[in-house]
């Protein structure tokens, strides 16, 4: 197919301020970013310079079998934790935490990075479940923010 | 630490990984697609014909998104940095692996799993970010590679008219549909696509169940035709006419002699005529219309200017041309004329006397004859897969 239809977000609703509850059940799981970093879908962003690396039986392939169910045979491995050191779920307006987030990787390792509006927002688009013949892409989000760790990883201790 | 416990969330890897594409959205798309009922939109490349025949000097393969009206080129940009797509987590952690980031157990309830958690489901080493060319996008170079010229000479009936291969054997499609086949190639918007269908006078023949571009001696012939058939039927081209009426103006008295040319050529010279907001969409039939007299008389001009001079080698003498446009033209509309009313840049004085046609491809190369030509045109693939076509572009 020379053209390949690109759908909007299927809820057709932009809420623009995240409310706290996911707004449809796609991931009705409890969301433990703060509020900024939430979207309807649960999706979010987090850029690192360099790489995760994760052993090679868990490294992408080239193209996961786009027809496996994903969810029932997924499996995830514990990396390290995320931790937004000055968010106050009682203080949501006060943008003061932006600055400062951690990325500890294993035990032994943290990076340090900061929330970042995106100067444009960027869509996330996935192939359309279900279309196997042909081509069809939708918008599944449009995130607004970026979890962003520019440094290098320091030695910490144990945490 | 406690307070760092408190507020720590876990984050892990989810194996398979999930394929995305991030897409960075320009404010008219962002509005576009909040927007309560977003139309969806389309990743358009040129046929692998249409892509040899148009060469785009900034990419050998692209694809365009388009929204109904507005045309972007896709740029993959690759980053170093890379992007992590994260989502709640689902709580199927290897439980195994859990000392990666915490000492084995006994202290049970320093993690709360998997409340909080959140998981990489994806990896993008790359965005797509969308831009406009300088001179934006039009249609007109595509439909003038993919119509057939229609050139019929009066008198002769199945001539040496070329004909189009890829535009046969439609059978009883529609004309919207004929045109939608045309369209579905040329990587622009609709609304640009047919923008530029309007700018050439592009019709669908019904009988043959093709669509043809004429030629500009066909358009000015079809001009010359209804502008006669408007006097003798003392119709105002100013004012509101039908278009019906236009028509049977042009017809033979004797209705039993074929008409000189088809309808829709005649209904697709009267689009491109009509005053801009009276025109109705090319799915509409065009009841009524009214020319605007500045606007036919560029037209005329430039058309009577491709249609005998279209060369520099095949000048005319300006006077001449002065006095042919004037001719065209019907009586009140004489005084128009002037070299000035023509489009900057459609016309080329080979001497001072003389005076010919520029065609629009050759007025762009004019502007960008430094920009460097593409590799050529040959290597283009037929591919028209989107990821092989993000796949091959430079890297940016």
């Amino acid at each position: 197919m020379p053209s390949i239809p690109l759908h909007p977000r299927s809820s057709g609703l932009a809420p623009t301020k995240p409310t706290g509850a996911p707004f449809h059940p796609v991931h009705p799981v409890h969301n433990p970013l703060p509020q900024l970093l939430q979207t309807p879908s649960g999706l979010a962003l987090l850029e690192l310079q360099g790489t995760i690396n994760v052993p090679a039986s868990e490294t992408e392939q080239d193209g996961p079998d786009e027809n496996q169910d994903l969810e029932s045979t997924s499996y995830e491995t514990p990396i390290g934790k995320l931790m937004f050191p000055d968010y106050s779920i009682h203080n949501p307006d006060d943008t003061k935490w932006m600055k400062r987030v951690y990325l500890y990787v294993g035990r032994y390792q943290r990076m340090t990075g900061e929330v970042k509006k995106l100067p444009r927002p960027i869509a996330v688009l996935q192939k359309r479940a279900g279309t196997d013949g042909s081509e069809e892409l939708e918008v599944v989000e449009i995130v607004r923010y970026k979890v962003f760790f520019k440094n290098r990883p320091e030695p910490v201790n144990d945490v | 630490m406690a307070t760092q416990n408190s507020s720590s969330i876990l984050f892990t890897n989810t194996n398979p990984q999930q394929g995305f594409r991030l897409l960075e959205l320009t404010p008219e798309l962002e509005k576009l697609f909040s927007s309560k009922d977003a139309p969806a939109l389309e990743l358009k490349s040129p046929s692998a014909a249409l892509a040899r025949a148009v060469v785009d000097p900034s990419a050998l393969e692209y694809v365009n998104l388009c929204t109904p009206t507005q045309t972007y080129r896709i740029r993959q940009v690759q980053s170093s940095n890379s992007l992590h797509i994260l989502r709640p987590s689902l709580g199927q952690i290897s439980r195994a692996d859990i000392k990666v980031v915490e000492e084995e157990a006994g202290e049970s309830g320093s993690l709360n799993l998997p409340d909080e958690a959140v998981t990489a489901i994806a990896k993008c080493r790359s965005t797509l970010e969308l831009h406009v060319p300088p001179g934006g996008f039009s249609a007109v170079p595509f439909l003038e590679k993919s119509l057939g010229l229609y050139d019929r000479r009066s008198g002769d009936d199945d001539g040496d008219i070329p004909m189009d291969e890829s535009s046969r054997g439609f059978g009883a499609l529609g004309l919207a549909e004929l045109r939608d086949r045309v369209f579905v190639d040329i990587p622009v918007s609709s609304a640009q696509c047919e923008a530029g269908w309007r700018e050439i006078c592009a019709f669908v023949d019904e009988k043959q169940g093709a669509c043809w571009r004429p030629s500009a001696r066909m358009r000015l012939n079809v001009w010359k035709r209804l502008m006669e058939g408007a006097i003798l039927q003392t119709i105002d081209l100013e004012k509101q006419f039908l278009v019906r009426d236009l028509w049977k103006s042009v017809l033979d008295e004797d209705d039993t002699s074929d008409p000189p040319f088809p309808r829709a050529l005649l209904e697709a010279v009267v689009r491109r005529l009509c005053v801009l907001d009276e025109g109705p969409a090319l799915a509409d039939e065009i009841k009524w219309a009214s020319f605007d007299k500045a606007e036919c008389t560029q037209w005329v001009g430039e058309t009577y200017l491709a249609a005998t001079a279209p060369t520099s080698s095949s000048a005319i003498g300006r006077s001449d041309f002065l006095r042919e446009w004037k001719d065209c033209l019907p009586e009140s509309w004489r005084s128009e004329v002037a070299l000035s009313k023509l489009q900057e840049g459609s016309y080329q004085s080979p001497d001072p006397t003389t005076i010919s046609f520029v065609e629009p491809s050759q007025r762009q190369q004019v502007s960008q004859t430094s920009a460097a030509a593409p590799a050529t045109a040959a290597k283009v693939k037929s591919t028209r897969n989107w990821h092989e076509l993000l796949k091959n572009q430079k890297r940016h």
